[in-house]
């Protein structure tokens, strides 16, 4: 039986991969990609009381903690990804004989168990303060972070060592050398990975520490799993050997053999198969139960010491420098180049919400979508900001938004995604090869995609200098991606004039603003979201004076005088 | 076969490449030209019809035999790096870059690799140019982007004076037979791109070309490495304004040139178009001049022998 669990196991976490692998551009497919993020209860939970708004999409959490009447824990065993990849993880750390509780025995785990409820008040106390912690703890996120941003570029990875390896079948198989991987990068991958290495080894004192001792969300199950309907019964032919108590991977059976923790139980049937008596069964049944199930014990000054410390951790980022934008001061203390993705809400609501699942950065199709350290505070902690030296925001693409769970960036169609200005770009005179150094340089305005870039006399410059206009710059990128200065280049984004509505139209917002978003039209179809038509052309705005040159008749470089 | 007639060829054979060898040691004989006929040093041929009038133009030099034997590993570098579509003149027509490619099949090649190092995402660039989509029925014919650096490899510059070593296409470096087929534009660093700064597309670390040498001198350095055998540039239309990527002014010419000489058939290309809406001289463009001046080819056109032909 325990194999039925296993299936179901495996079953949950390929369609918890394949809704991953679907969360990329293009978005072709209507699949809920977001769909475990969306079932965790503790992402629910912390998002609603922090943002203090409800989202329907936290029903689905809500039958997550409603199930719990009728299959207890059964989620955390047969259905959380992030269980999956503890038992993943830990089977490869242990061999299979260490991959035991230290103790047996509920009784022998009743204090530490407790932790996870401790957690939860912390947690919970937390987002009452406003501030989310769901990043830390909210299991499917985690575990989303994890496999999106750690194990999916590792696999290109791989795949290109194996491409590089086999460089000597080349001469055989010449079409072999062409096969070319993108290959992807993200910011605190190591930490990302570290942490789950660190719980996955938690195993030594017991399997799935975490969801035994930790997690919130099992918290949260927990408390609605006191009688299940389908729970652990055993009937008179027990022998009390003991098989069970000493065997159970959550110690959620008691000294006494027939009395079971089902606020632990994950119904994985391990002691059904091993019990050599036959006496345990797992049917739904509303025969008393024998002996009362047990309770969780906390204590009231433990319970008191986590909400004061939840309030304590939400008053403290509340009373960081990083305190998105202070009571009564008109501008936030946040770095110039903290750019939010398009459609991010404004940062406030955006740190409540996001829940750093890392989802955006996965789909993201260009990869500039980085997870920051502390550029935002330790509140920011694996937000996503734009790292336009890596890669531009593609123009065409609004894919971050769209599998975003939480709304943290809102999903918008990609009309109001190409007026959605997230910076705008500077030049920095002291490092631009045409202000500084008198080259001609034209890089910048040919690839920008929004003719924002004019090249205009100025005094003593051979050659036109380039010159952003902020009302058309949308701050995508382009240009500081492309800049040919080495080093950070010589235009960069800043935050300045970035679009963060709540709510409402970009287009209405940028037309008040006098702004003037122009891209050429896409001719054609099915292009990459970054394939444009080039500059020049412009089909229905009238560009800036483009590429004026001081001597209209000077011819590009390269071509000498007669 | 009898005993007899392998000796006797045997002999006649011996006969002929010593006296070959002799007559090229003694500079009689140009080994390149060994056994041929008059071929001309160029053709340009005019014709609406763009398949035609580049085998016309091959078959005028003495046609792809000449350059491609039977099992030979053949590389034609086109341009295909912008999502682009042909009518851009951003890249070389697919119709010259298939019937080049068909030519080298019906003599025989083994293998017919179609590559470029792309600047615009890769997979659109294979899409908008549509050179993939028309030589994908040529037989033994491969066109692919490159990107990887482990397509690569480092290879010595002798005579460079920028740089003594770069990375080039191993698969280019390999071939027996390397064939240029640009198309005719203008370029905002080099002045025009034709056959030699085409040859960038077979580098892995442009940029350096760009930022750290001179793009001129290296452009030139390149191509004493990458030298195509036969050169056949597309002119069925130019991208006279905006090059490389464009947009810019398209003006059709309906010709294709063909030549062994890249540095003529660069500076041919030059003297029958206009750019940036001006008649230029070949040797106005610097690095043109620099690759004949190094001996690399000829820029005096007036005393090549150049066949045209118009279909």
């Amino acid at each position: 039986m325990k194999r039925f669990q296993r299936l179901i196991q495996f079953v949950s976490f390929g369609i918890f991969l394949l809704l991953l692998v679907w969360a990329a551009y293009p978005e072709t497919r209507e699949a809920p990609v977001d769909a475990f993020l969306r079932i965790d209860p503790i992402i629910a939970l912390t998002t609603l009381i922090a943002s203090r708004e409800f989202q329907t999409g936290f029903i689905w959490a809500a039958i997550v903690l409603i199930s719990g009447f009728f299959i207890g824990r059964a989620f955390c065993g047969y259905v959380c990804p992030m269980g999956s990849t503890i038992d993943l993880f830990q089977s490869l750390i242990y061999p299979k004989s260490k991959l035991r509780v230290t103790r047996a025995g509920y009784e022998a785990n009743r204090g530490r168990r407790s932790l996870k409820y401790y957690v939860l008040a912390l947690v919970v106390c937390a987002a009452i303060g406003g501030v989310s912690l769901a990043f830390l703890v909210a299991p499917v996120s985690l575990a989303t972070r994890f496999w999106g941003l750690v194990i999916y570029p590792v696999t290109l990875w791989i795949a290109d060592l194996g491409l590089d390896l086999a460089t000597p079948l080349h001469q055989y198989f010449p079409d072999l050398a062409y096969i070319q991987i993108s290959r992807r990068v993200f910011a605190t991958n190591m930490f990302i990975a570290g942490f789950i290495v660190f719980v996955s080894a938690l195993a030594v004192k017991g399997p799935r520490f975490w969801c035994s001792y930790l997690c919130p969300a099992g918290a949260m199950i927990s408390l609605f799993s006191k009688r299940p309907l389908v729970h652990r019964s055993v009937n008179s032919s027990c022998t009390e050997c003991g098989k069970c108590v000493r065997n159970c991977p959550m110690a959620a059976i008691g000294e006494d053999p027939h009395s079971t923790a089902h606020r632990e139980c994950l119904l994985c049937l391990r002691c059904k198969d091993l019990c050599p008596a036959n006496a345990i069964s797992f049917y739904p049944n509303n025969e008393t139960l024998k002996p009362e199930p047990f309770t969780p014990d906390l204590t009231r000054r433990a319970m008191l010491l986590s909400a004061v410390s939840g309030l304590g951790v939400a008053s403290l980022f509340g009373t960081g420098w990083n305190e998105p934008r202070l009571l009564g001061q008109e501008r936030a203390v946040t770095p110039a180049d903290l750019i939010r993705p398009p459609g991010a809400m404004p940062e406030r609501t955006f740190l409540r919400l996001c829940v750093r699942c890392g989802l955006c950065m996965k789909a993201c199709a260009t990869n500039t979508l980085q997870p920051i350290w502390f550029k935002a505070g330790v509140e920011g902690l694996f937000s996503p900001s734009l790292v336009p030296r890596l890669a531009a925001c593609a123009v065409n693409c609004a894919v971050c938004g769209s599998v975003c769970p939480t709304g943290a960036i809102r999903k918008i169609p990609i009309e109001e995604k190409i007026q959605a200005k997230i910076g705008t770009a500077w030049i920095d005179r002291q490092n631009c090869l045409v202000w500084n150094r008198d080259k001609k340089c034209l890089v910048c305005g040919e690839v920008c995609p929004y003719h924002a870039i004019s090249f205009q006399p100025a005094s003593g410059r051979r050659n036109g200098v380039p010159v952003v206009h902020s009302n058309r710059c949308c701050g995508c990128g382009w240009c500081e991606n492309k800049c040919p200065v080495e080093g950070a280049g010589a235009i960069k984004v800043s935050v300045v004039g970035e679009l963060r509505l709540a709510s409402g139209s970009y287009i209405e917002k940028a037309k008040e603003y006098g702004l003037e978003f122009k891209v050429a039209d896409k001719k054609f179809d099915k292009l990459a979201p970054d394939t444009f038509e080039s500059s020049g052309i412009d089909e229905g705005g009238d560009p800036p004076e483009k590429n004026v040159s001081p001597k209209q008749e000077q011819l590009p470089a390269g071509i000498l005088d007669e | 076969m009898s005993h007899d007639k392998s000796r006797r060829e045997f002999l006649k054979n011996s006969l002929i490449v010593s006296a070959t060898l002799a007559g090229a040691s003694f500079g009689i004989i140009d080994p390149v030209e060994a056994g041929a006929e008059n071929y001309p040093d160029m053709c340009i041929c005019n014709g609406k019809d763009a398949a035609i009038i580049t085998r016309q133009a091959v078959e005028a030099l003495g046609g792809i035999k000449r350059f491609v034997k039977p099992g030979a590993k053949v590389l034609i570098k086109p341009n295909m790096s912008f999502a682009r579509s042909p009518e851009t003149g951003a890249n070389t027509n697919p119709v010259v870059v298939r019937e080049v490619a068909r030519m080298c099949a019906e003599a025989g090649a083994s293998r017919i690799s179609i590559v470029d190092n792309v600047l615009n995402n890769p997979a659109d660039c294979m899409k908008m140019s549509k050179i993939p989509e028309y030589c994908k029925d040529v037989p033994n014919t491969h066109t692919n982007y490159v990107k990887n650096e482990r397509l690569f490899r480092e290879v010595s510059v002798e005579s460079g004076t920028q740089f003594k070593k770069m990375r080039a296409l191993s698969d280019a470096l390999d071939a027996d037979t390397l064939i240029a087929v640009p198309v005719g534009k203008s370029h905002g660093s080099s002045g025009v791109s034709m056959s030699m700064k085409g040859m960038m597309g077979l580098i892995y670390d442009r940029t350096s070309f760009h930022n750290r040498y001179d793009l001129h001198e290296s452009i030139v350095d390149m191509v004493t490495v990458l030298k195509p055998h036969l050169v056949v540039i597309d002119g069925t239309r130019i991208l006279s304004t905006g090059g490389p990527g464009g947009p810019g002014e398209v003006i059709p010419l309906d010709l294709v040139i063909a030549s062994t000489d890249m540095v003529a058939a660069d500076a041919q290309m030059v003297a029958l178009g206009k750019w940036y809406g001006k008649k230029l001289q070949p040797k106005q463009i610097k690095h043109i001049r620099m690759a004949a001046e190094r001996g690399l080819g000829r820029i005096d056109l007036d005393k090549l022998n150049i066949k045209k032909i118009s279909v």
